[in-house]
Formats: C-alpha cells, structure tokens, sequence
C-alpha cells in the first residue's frame, strides 16, 4: 500500500511553468503611495481610493490571526510587490487576437477555453495576473441584461452598483486578510444577474498567478436580483515557484429574494514541492449574504493546492426562509496544510443550511476542518446539518475538525456528525478478490468518499475535479 | 486585559500567607513555586479560546476573602447529601478537614483515605511522586491558585490488587457566605486495585461563595477508577476545577459528572491515556436553569497506540441558563489503534436558553476509528405527537421526554441511593411527576 501512496505523493506539479509576458510592476512594500499608484493605475474614482486607504490605515492596526491550526514562516508584507499588470493592449474582440503564448500556457494547463465552446459555451473571464485580458461570450450574456466583467470594469462603467455592495459583505474591518485585500486588490471579476434573470450559462473565470513574488489580491463582487440564478466557476493553477507567494482574496457575494447563487471552485495552485519547499499561501476570506426572502447560496469547493490554505466560505443567513450550503473537498499531501470550513449565520427565520466536508490527508500533511454554526435568537426554527468527514493515508499526516456550535434559540435544530477513518486493509483485499488492483481500487475508494461533494458540482467541474484528484493521487497507495 | 482580573486575583492570593508551612519541604517548595506562578499567570478572560463563551467577570467583580478556620457544623446539616452505600467518609468545610464529620477507615484497613497533610508522613513518597504532576499547574491560573494554597486535600489509596465494593464519599460542604475553598484530591490507584470515589460539592447557604478545585487520579496498571462527581452547590456560587487523570497500562477510569449547582461552574476534565491498553468513558451532565452557566471542557490525550475512550455529554438548559461543552480528542503521532467516540447532546428548553459545543478532534495517526457528534435542539414534535396520541399531553408529555433525556446519565452513576437522589433532582427541574 506504501508504495502506491508513495507515488500518489511524488507527483509532480503539472502546472508548473512561468509564461514569459512582459509584467508592469510597482516596486516592493506597501504604502498609501502604492495605494495611490494601484488606484491611479486603473483610474479609480476618489471614493474608491478612500476605500482603500481607510481599509490600508485599519489594516495597520490589526494583527496576523494566529489560531488557524497552520505553522509558516512570517509573511513580510514589505517583501511582496502589489501590483503588477501586462503590458495594457487594445481590447480584443475575438479569440484570435489573444496573445497565442498565452493561449498556449491554458492549453498546457488544459484550461478549456477551446473546450468550452465545444462542451457548453462557458463563458471565461481570462484573470491573467491581475488584470482581465479578454472576456469572452460577454454579448450573449448582455443580451439578456448579465453584467460579467472585471471589476475595474465594473468600477467604471456601474460605478453605482459596485460601490452599493463593495464591502457589504465583508467589510474591511473584517480581518487581517480582509483589510489588506481591501486596500489593495488588483483585479476580479464582478457579476449582476438582473430581476428574474437565468443566467444562461455557467460562468467562468481561472485564475493564475504569473509574476514571481507577486501577490494576488482579487476581488470578486456577485449580486442577484430577486429571482435571480447564476452558477459561477473559478478556477485556479499557478506555476511552479520556489519563493512562498501570499495570495488573499476577497469574495462577496449578495442574493435578494428568492435569488440563488451557486459558487464552485477547483483550486490546484503550487503546493511546494516534498520539503514543504514555495507553494501558494492562500488566505482568503469568501462570504454570501443571502440578504432576501428564500435566496440561497451554495458553496462547492474543490481544494487540492496551495501550500498553506486558510478559507471559509460562509453564508449569512439574513433573509427568512434562506438556505446556505457548503460543500467541499480538501485533499492536502507532502507538507501541506489546511485549515478550511464554513461558517452558517442563521439571522432569518426557518433559515436552513448544509455542511458536508471531505477531508483526505496524505503524506506529512495537515488537514483541518473548522466550522462555526450560529443561531441567534431571533432565528426561529432554523436548521442545519453538518457532516466532516477525514480519511488519513500514511500514518504522519493529521486531520482535525474544530466545529463550533452556538445556539441560542431554541427551536433550532443543529446536527454535527464527524468521522474518521483510513482506507481499510480488507476493503482493499475486497478489491483485490474481485481483480481490481490497489491502486484503482483506492481511486474508486477516493471518488466514493468524495462523492456527495462532487455530484455538486457543475458537470465540466466534476469531470475536471475528478482527474485532479486521480492526478493528485495517482499511483500513491500501494 | 490583566488589569481587570489583576485586584481579584490579588485579593485571592493573600490570603496564602496564612497557610501554615508544612514539614515537609518539598510541599513548601511546591507552594512557593505556584504562589510565583499564579501572580506571573493573567486570569482567563473570554478573549482567551478556550474561555470564549465563559465570562468570569461576574466572580472577578467580588471581593471574596479565604475561608476561615472550619466553621462549627452541625451533622445533621450534612444528612441530606449522606450516601448510605459509602462505608467512609471525608467531610471538608470551606476547605478544611473535619474530623468531627468524617468517617474515615480505621488505621490499618486495605483503603487509605486520610487528609492530605496527614498522608505526607506515612505516605510521602506516593504523594510526592504525583501530587501536581497529574494536574499540570504552571500554565493554568486557577490551578496555580490552589496549588499556592495546599494544605488540607483529601488523599485517598487503593493497594495493590485491592477491590473495593463500597464507594468512598468526599464531601466539600461551603458554609460560610462569600469565602473561598481551594480543596484538592488525590486518588492513588495501585496496580490492580478497584475504587469508586463520589466527589461531592454542596453549599448550606443560598450565597454566593467560590470553589477552586484541583483532584488528580492516578490509575495503576489493570487498575479501575469509577469517579462520580456531583456540583450541586448554591446557584449563586462560583465553582472553578480541574479533574485530570492518567491510566497506566490496561487501566480504566469511568466518570459521570452531574453539574446542577453554582450560577457559573467550569470542569476541566483531562484524562492522559500514557499506556496501551487503556479505557475512558466520560459522561457528563448539566442540568441548568436560572441565568446558570455551566462549561465542560474535556481533553482526552491518547498519547500511545491502542487506547479507547467514550464520552456522552448532555445538557438541559432551561431560562436564561447557558451550557458550554468543549471536547477535545487528541490522538497523538503513533497513537494507531485508536477508538473513540464522542457525543455532545444538548437540550434547549427556553427561547433564552443558549448552547455553545465544540467537539474538537485532533489526529495525527491513520489506523484509528473516531468519531464525533453533536446535537442542537428542543423536544421533538414526533415523540410529543406520539405521548399525546397514548394520552399524555402538554406539560406531562415534554416533562417525561426531558426527564428520559437527563436520566440515562444519572442512570450511569454506580452508586444506586446517589441514582435514586438525582433521579429527584431532574424531576423537580422539569417538573415531571411520577
């Protein structure tokens, strides 16, 4: 069994490769002045740039959390350069005219921009260190009142909206992470699916970091009107590096009456290699606020990379009647560590939510669940279900769950259920019986363990998803 | 943060000068050594994790001085919480030994159960090997505290192979009205020995008064240690204490812990698992009401392979009342074979009532089986429906089902006239009527 585990564990990171593209870069450190650079930059209006230095000055005055369950060197933030852009060129108005390396690093990376059309006419908004380069299929999407773009588009040209919801959410005082994306994201996507509106296609945007030694700071801003539907699709690989690189993002997302968004991520960023060596710090802060009547918010994520991950997409549940969802995979090995759950605020009445985590520590890695319930008082009649489960492979990994239930009222009912265990010696020899060796039947293990969070998934994800996980493990468990 | 909680804890340390020095050096090292860590250590606070949702200010806001010498204490004040099973019995008034009310074995029986200043001379060499090495006190405030002030705990010694049938009874009786008690425990099991020990704390006033307790359990190999613990002190004390506990190989240690007293009561139960072969059950039950707070936090070390543990914690909350459960399941790198399981049941009976629970496992080996749940809620309407469907409706029906709920703990208790009384004391809280 070792031995398959032993190659799942010496995967090489597939993505690992730097596209020569000319970056604009602001020099290291952070402050007002960068501020004032990024912000002049992108042409922002002067409540923006108040934003950010309000956000900069309260930053200055929190601390690095330090109750995750993760151990990493001290981030110097003077060390990192915040902003960095490629070379600004004219709008493109096809495919055809996106430069062709960078077309050739997603098809190395087997982004589907090619693909989509082909499987559901997906449209991407290509983040290519920090700034949009191309946004595809934005006229279907306009035609039927969509708004999809980049969020310093967005600050342009619905200047109204982005600055109505901005920091709603999660505001800047949120924490350390929070502020410091506040005061100085680069890019991200915005979305408003108008009235009534379907969105007639998944959304889709990837993500990837290029710069060596530059942060990502992105932003992305939802917000469904009553009735509204949109699936949203991130995902994300980085290439290869040997220096650690923070990455602190900031989602928010907003859903009024009866609105249902649905957000899906894969996250394969570089881990750092065998030692623990580079690899990703991905500190991110995702919140949905389900602010009316019967909205709801659903959260699938798929996390696999990153050296250090710190995430908790939650759901505040404000509106009566509002459901919160989340569900997630995280697969941690060599000396990752992962401390990611969810949180579930039950403000409204009959609010529900659904909590079901799949955990797979592999290696020397540290995989950890933490996940707040909270009723309050006024919350009549709320519901939720919560299950976590951790499967180990090795005997040097860790896997922990941290659930913290607060209930107080008391026609709530909350359900919390864990478990742990690892790949059993005789469902293998069951395997093995029937003619199926180690290493497929721990893939088909895996695939039922992980099950209930992948049939959440958006059809082109889970297949995706899937090979990720098959890659991540592939000959690891003998 | 400190400044808040600095007079408070000023004002409980001074009163340390009066203990007597012992003769035997080492406790008065021992002291000193708390004394000095107790004022470099801040009181918790609910900034701090693990004190979150359990806010002392209420206590550190009083002024309470050291109870006096033991106040004169009439027997038949003490009938009530007499448990007719336990042969002997070890009677502490606001901390002191009475040996007036106490009924300790005869010099020479198999059980030792004697003061603790009286043990260091026949007994010293098993004291010092554990007195404050089970209950680790130099990051801990409150332990610090009551170690400054040892002098007068309960020690009790079960020889080598030794079954006891009948439960020794440690009774911590607070009389007098906004005083302190430090009382201190510890339970020697040797090698192969069979103890069941009820520790008791009860109040004789309405008052408010503060108890800091410290007991410590050292269960030998192939040992077995049955510990009922009972809190039902006056609702408007305040109730501090550690329970820790470590099982040398193939021993068991089985607690229930009945918290119905005090207006803010907090256990830290830490079992250490420092052998193979070793079992835990932890049950636990807060039966609350008022504005009561009552918090459980429970840390169960497997530190070594093939180890197994259960815990069972229920709580009913009632009014305004607030229940906090945190558990913590460690298993350490290595600890393969591990079995554990853990439940945290949690019963609102009130729109004010609130519940904060955290089960918590840690894991670093793979070849182990744990598990973890953790229930949120009040009656359900199906069973109510189905009591009203056999004629019991309303009031009865929802009393029956809260006292099911409390009872299977009770239930758990070794000692069948401790059953008999607590089975009252649910009833009375719920209201339901035989």
């Amino acid at each position: 069994m070792s031995a398959v585990i032993q190659d799942l564990i010496d995967q090489p990171y597939k993505a690992g490769f730097v596209t020569q593209i000319d970056a604009e870069t602001a020099p290291k450190g952070l402050n007002e002045d960068i501020i004032r650079l990024i912000s002049a930059k992108k042409s922002e209006p002067e409540w923006l740039l108040e934003f950010r230095l309000k956000a900069f000055r309260h930053w200055l005055t929190m601390e690095e959390p330090r109750w995750p369950n993760v151990r990493y060197p001290k981030i110097d933030f003077q060390d990192i350069i915040y902003y960095a852009a490629p070379k600004p060129k004219a709008k493109l108005a096809s495919m055809d005219e996106v430069d062709p390396e960078l077309l050739r690093t997603f098809e190395r990376l087997g982004v589907p921009v090619h693909e989509q059309k082909a499987l559901a006419g997906v449209a991407v908004d290509v983040i290519f260190d920090s700034v949009s380069v191309t946004t595809t299929y934005k006229q279907k999407l306009a035609e039927v009142g969509i708004v999809f773009c980049s969020i310093s588009e967005a600050v342009r040209e619905h200047p109204e909206l982005v600055r109505r919801y901005l920091g709603s959410v999660v505001p800047y005082t949120d924490n350390f992470y929070a502020a410091l994306n506040s005061a100085v994201f680069t890019d991200g996507s915005f979305v408003y699916i108008p009235k009534g509106v379907r969105a007639p296609m998944e959304l889709s945007t990837y993500f990837r970091i290029n710069t060596q030694d530059s942060g990502q700071f992105e932003r992305t801003l939802i917000v469904a009107e009553d009735d509204a539907y949109v699936s949203y699709l991130e995902g994300c690989t980085a290439p290869r590096f040997d220096t650690n690189q923070l990455h602190a993002a900031v989602v928010e997302l907003v859903a009024l009456d009866r609105a249902e968004i649905k957000y899906s991520t894969v996250q394969n960023w570089y881990a750092g290699d065998e030692q623990g060596r580079g690899g990703i710090y991905n500190f991110v802060t995702k919140r949905g606020l389900c602010k009316g009547r019967g909205a709801k918010i659903s959260w699938t994520q798929v996390e696999t990379g990153s050296a250090i991950t710190w995430k908790y997409p939650s759901c505040v549940l404000a509106g009566d009647d509002s459901v919160g969802e989340f569900y997630s995979v995280a697969l941690t090995n060599h000396r990752q560590q992962a401390d990611t759950g969810t949180k579930m605020i039950h403000l409204g009445k009959n609010t529900r939510s659904r909590i079901i985590s799949k955990g797979i520590s592999a290696g020397e890695s540290q995989n950890s669940y933490r996940g707040l319930v909270k009723v309050s008082p006024k919350a009549e009649g709320a519901r939720n279900f919560s299950q976590c489960d951790s499967l180990l492979i090795g005997e040097r990994c860790g896997a922990h769950t941290f659930p913290y239930i607060d209930v107080k009222n008391n026609s709530a009912k909350v359900e919390h259920e864990a478990t742990t265990s690892k790949i059993g010696e005789d469902q293998l020899f069951y395997f093995a019986s029937r003619g199926i060796d180690t290493e497929q039947a721990v893939s088909m293990i895996i695939n039922g363990f992980v099950k209930d969070v992948f049939t959440h998934l958006p059809m082109e994800f889970a297949v995706e998803a899937s090979k990720l996980l098959g890659l991540k493990l592939e000959g690891s468990v003998g | 943060m400190s400044t808040a909680t600095a007079p408070f804890l000023e004002h409980l340390l001074a009163g340390q000068k009066i203990v007597a020095a012992e003769p035997a050096a080492w406790v008065n090292r021992l002291r000193a050594e708390a004394l000095e860590c107790a004022h470099q250590l801040a009181l918790p606070t609910t900034r701090d994790e693990d004190w979150r949702f359990t806010d002392l200010s209420p206590l550190y806001r009083l002024a309470f001085r050291p109870a006096a010498a033991a106040a004169r204490l009439d027997a038949a004040a003490l009938a009530p919480f007499a448990v007719p099973e336990a042969a002997h019995r070890l009677v502490f008034v606001d901390g002191h030994f009475s040996a007036a009310l106490s009924t300790p074995p005869a010099a020479g029986s198999a059980v030792a159960a004697l003061p603790l200043a009286a043990a260091l001379g026949p007994h010293g060499e098993v004291v010092h090997a554990r007195l404050a090495r089970i209950a680790e006190f130099r990051e801990h405030a409150f332990r610090a505290v009551n170690t400054a002030y040892l002098h007068d705990g309960a020690f009790v010694l079960a020889p080598r192979n030794h079954g006891e049938a009948a439960p020794l009874h440690l009774l911590f009786v607070a009389t007098q009205a906004d005083a302190t008690a430090q009382p201190r425990v510890l339970v020697v099991a040797e090698p192969g020995a069979d103890l069941t020990v009820i520790e008791d704390y009860v109040s004789t006033h309405d008052g408010a008064h503060y108890t800091n307790a410290v007991t410590e359990i050292d269960v030998g190999a192939n040992g077995r240690v049955r510990h009922v613990r009972l809190q039902r002190e006056s609702r408007a004390a305040f109730h501090t204490a550690t329970a820790a506990v470590r099982l040398d190989r193939d021993a068991s240690y089985h607690a229930v812990s009945v918290a119905v007293g005090a207006r803010i009561s907090r256990l830290d139960h830490h079992v250490v698992h420092a052998a193979e072969g070793t079992f835990c059950s932890l049950d636990g039950l807060a039966l609350l009401g008022g504005r009561q707070l009552a918090d459980t936090h429970s840390f169960v070390d497997h530190a070594v392979p093939n180890t197994g543990g259960r815990q069972l914690h229920k709580t009913v909350v009632a009014d305004g009342a607030r229940a906090v459960f945190n558990g913590r399941v460690l298993v350490r790198p290595g600890a393969q074979g591990t079995n554990s399981a853990q439940e945290s049941r949690n019963l609102l009976l009130s729109d004010r009532a609130q519940v904060d629970t955290k089960p918590q496992l840690e894991i670093f080996a793979d070849d182990v089986k744990c598990s973890h749940g953790a229930t949120v809620g009040q009656l359900e309407a199906e069973e109510l429906f189905y009591l009203e469907s056999r004629g019991i409706g309303g009031e009865a029906a929802r009393n029956l089902l809260t006292y099911g709920f409390a009872a299977e703990i009770v239930g758990h208790i070794p000692v069948p006239s401790l059953v008999r009384a607590l089975r009252e004391t649910v009833l009375a809280r719920t209201g339901a009527k035989e």
